[in-house]
């Protein structure tokens, strides 16, 4: 994940500030001068081309995204009997554009623990840039012990199931992560108080090593 | 269940991000009174536990849609409202920053509805339901079912008046019947989902689920009650709206005779016609909808709720498990 050249000599902070002034514009923009806010997609896919985001990504981020944003635009003028109301999905639909495509960009520049820096720098406090760090190493774990158990339910199923035995089952896997996970929490937190911590997040500021470490 | 920056203004935005900012930050004061040195490492569990398991699809039935849990109650259910209110925030702070899920500026929106609204408000239900039944096991299958459904609900109800103070001068009350009636019926599946997994952990591991001391819950007594009457009021508001009258109310009439413009450009912030703003002529089908939809999820969430209570304490006394309280 390289960042492009002319980005990178702003710092991490100021890009962030900079997308979320980008996103208040976009969205202060009225829809009556809708070519401003074309203009500003168009940059932000100008700056998605700069920094090398693959089109694949953002055709599969987009998958995602446009049916949900799509049916909330749709809903409005489908409420007005599809006479008139298009005028609020058109702005909904090019502001929740631009404002994902501009949060994209940030999150492919900026990988999540220089994210964090960044946010602590801008005053989230420690304790929040603490439980987020050590979240994100849960959460591979938590998705690799989610894989098992979907390869052992999997293992288990012979035969279609029922929408209610399907349910019973993902409440099951659920709950089974979920006594699993806590209690791996309470280890962690043995562990962590027999090695001196005192529930003061010192160590979450990282060194420019470390950054660089992390980041690879 | 995220909002993306597209439906709200950035003025309704700022001030939900207000409301939120203020609930987290005296949440984060809450949780560090009460969990000390395992705030860090149990909430970040509970947080990252939350993120996976929204990633478990449950099948709707209706070709390849399927919903997924949102996880509100359930994590106050287990580390209580507080913790549980930073551990849905930063499941949404990380959501964004590191798969750009939901939008940047209605983050504090977002937080509003589902850490706020689903684990404050939803805590405040839950141990109220849970309070009146002897079975403290049996109490919170029940209360995590019924707080689930109200949540959901009550936050498709304030996007609905996020909505409006947005859009000011249209008359929306038919998308409103419409967001209501859809999200009964997500929050019935939302309700079946918590109710399962909090069905499941309090037969294998009762002792995970949360129990306040006796101190603090006496405490907090008055604001429990009232939070959980602003929630029913909330959810009521919504399903009745289309409900409400259709003539202009006093104040308005003497506006418009008076000739006070002002009063028309700007209905949405005076929450006219009793609930939300913009109502006329409505046509008929979507107050039946927003009927069904709140008669049927009142309806079935009651039967859903008995319903897994009585297989708790039946499978319960199978167990022979012995009862924590």
């Amino acid at each position: 994940m390289a960042a492009d050249p002319p980005a990178s000599r702003f710092s991490d902070c100021a890009r962030l500030v900079a997308v979320l002034a980008l996103v208040v514009v976009g969205m202060l923009i009225p829809l009556e001068s809708w070519p401003a806010l074309g203009l500003l997609i168009c940059a932000v896919l100008a700056g998605h081309a700069l920094a090398g985001v693959p089109v694949r990504y953002l055709a599969r981020r987009f998958a995602f995204f446009l049916p949900f944003i799509g049916l909330l635009a749709v809903s409005v003028p489908l409420s007005f009997g599809f006479r008139g109301g298009w005028d609020i999905a058109c702005s909904i639909l090019l502001r929740s554009v631009l404002s994902f495509l501009a949060a994209l960009w940030l999150v492919w520049i900026l990988p999540f623990p220089r994210m964090l820096k960044a946010l602590r720098r801008l005053g989230v406090p420690a304790v929040c840039i603490a439980i987020m760090t050590l979240m994100q190493r849960y959460l591979v774990v938590l998705w690799e012990e989610l894989d098992t158990l979907r390869k052992a339910r999997a293992a288990r199923t012979i035969g279609p199931e029922s929408l209610l035995d399907r349910w019973r089952g993902a409440c099951q896997t659920i709950g089974i992560l979920l006594i699993r996970s806590v209690r791996r929490g309470e280890r962690i937190h043995a562990a962590m108080a027999a090695r001196g911590w005192d529930g003061t997040p010192k160590s979450f500021e990282w060194t420019p090593s470390e950054a660089q470490r992390d980041e690879d | 269940m995220h909002i993306w920056d597209g439906p709200i203004s950035p003025a309704v935005c700022a001030a939900a991000g207000a409301v939120s900012l203020g609930c987290v930050a005296y949440s984060l004061r809450r949780v560090e009174q009460g969990l000390g040195t395992r705030t860090v490492p149990l909430t970040a569990m509970v947080a990252a536990l939350v993120f996976a398991g929204q990633m478990v699809n449950f099948p709707t039935g209706v070709g390849a849609v399927s919903g997924h849990l949102m996880g509100g109650v359930l994590a106050a259910a287990l580390v209580g409202p507080w913790a549980g209110c930073i551990a849905m925030t930063l499941v949404l702070l990380v959501q964004w920053a590191m798969f750009a899920d939901g939008g940047m500026l209605s983050l504090g929106v977002n937080v509003l509805h589902m850490a706020v609204l689903g684990s404050l408000g939803g805590y405040a239900l839950y141990s109220f339901v849970r309070n009146r039944f002897a079975d403290s096991l049996r109490g919170s299958v029940i209360a995590s079912v019924v707080a689930s459904w109200v949540v959901v609900t009550a936050a498709a109800a304030l996007f609905c008046l996020e909505f409006a103070l947005s859009t000011p001068g249209k008359d929306l009350g038919t998308l409103f019947a419409l967001m209501m009636s859809v999200h009964s019926v997500i929050g019935v599946g939302e309700a079946l989902m918590t109710g399962g997994i909090i069905g499941f952990v309090a037969r294998r591991a009762p002792e995970l689920l949360y129990v306040p001391e006796r101190a603090s819950s006496t405490a907090t007594g008055v604001g429990r009650v009232a939070v959980v009457g602003l929630l029913c009021a909330m959810v009521m508001a919504g399903f009745l709206s289309p409900f409400a009258s259709e003539f202009p109310d006093g104040l308005e009439y003497v506006g418009r005779k008076m000739g006070f413009d002002e009063l028309d450009s700007a209905p949405a912030l005076m929450l006219d016609d009793y609930a939300i703003p913009g109502l006329s002529k409505r046509p008929g089908w979507e107050r039946i909808s927003v009927a069904v939809a709140g008669i049927g999820g009142t309806l079935s969430v009651v039967a859903i709720a008995l319903g897994m209570g009585r297989l708790l304490t039946r499978k319960h006394a199978y167990a022979n498990e012995p009862s924590s309280e």
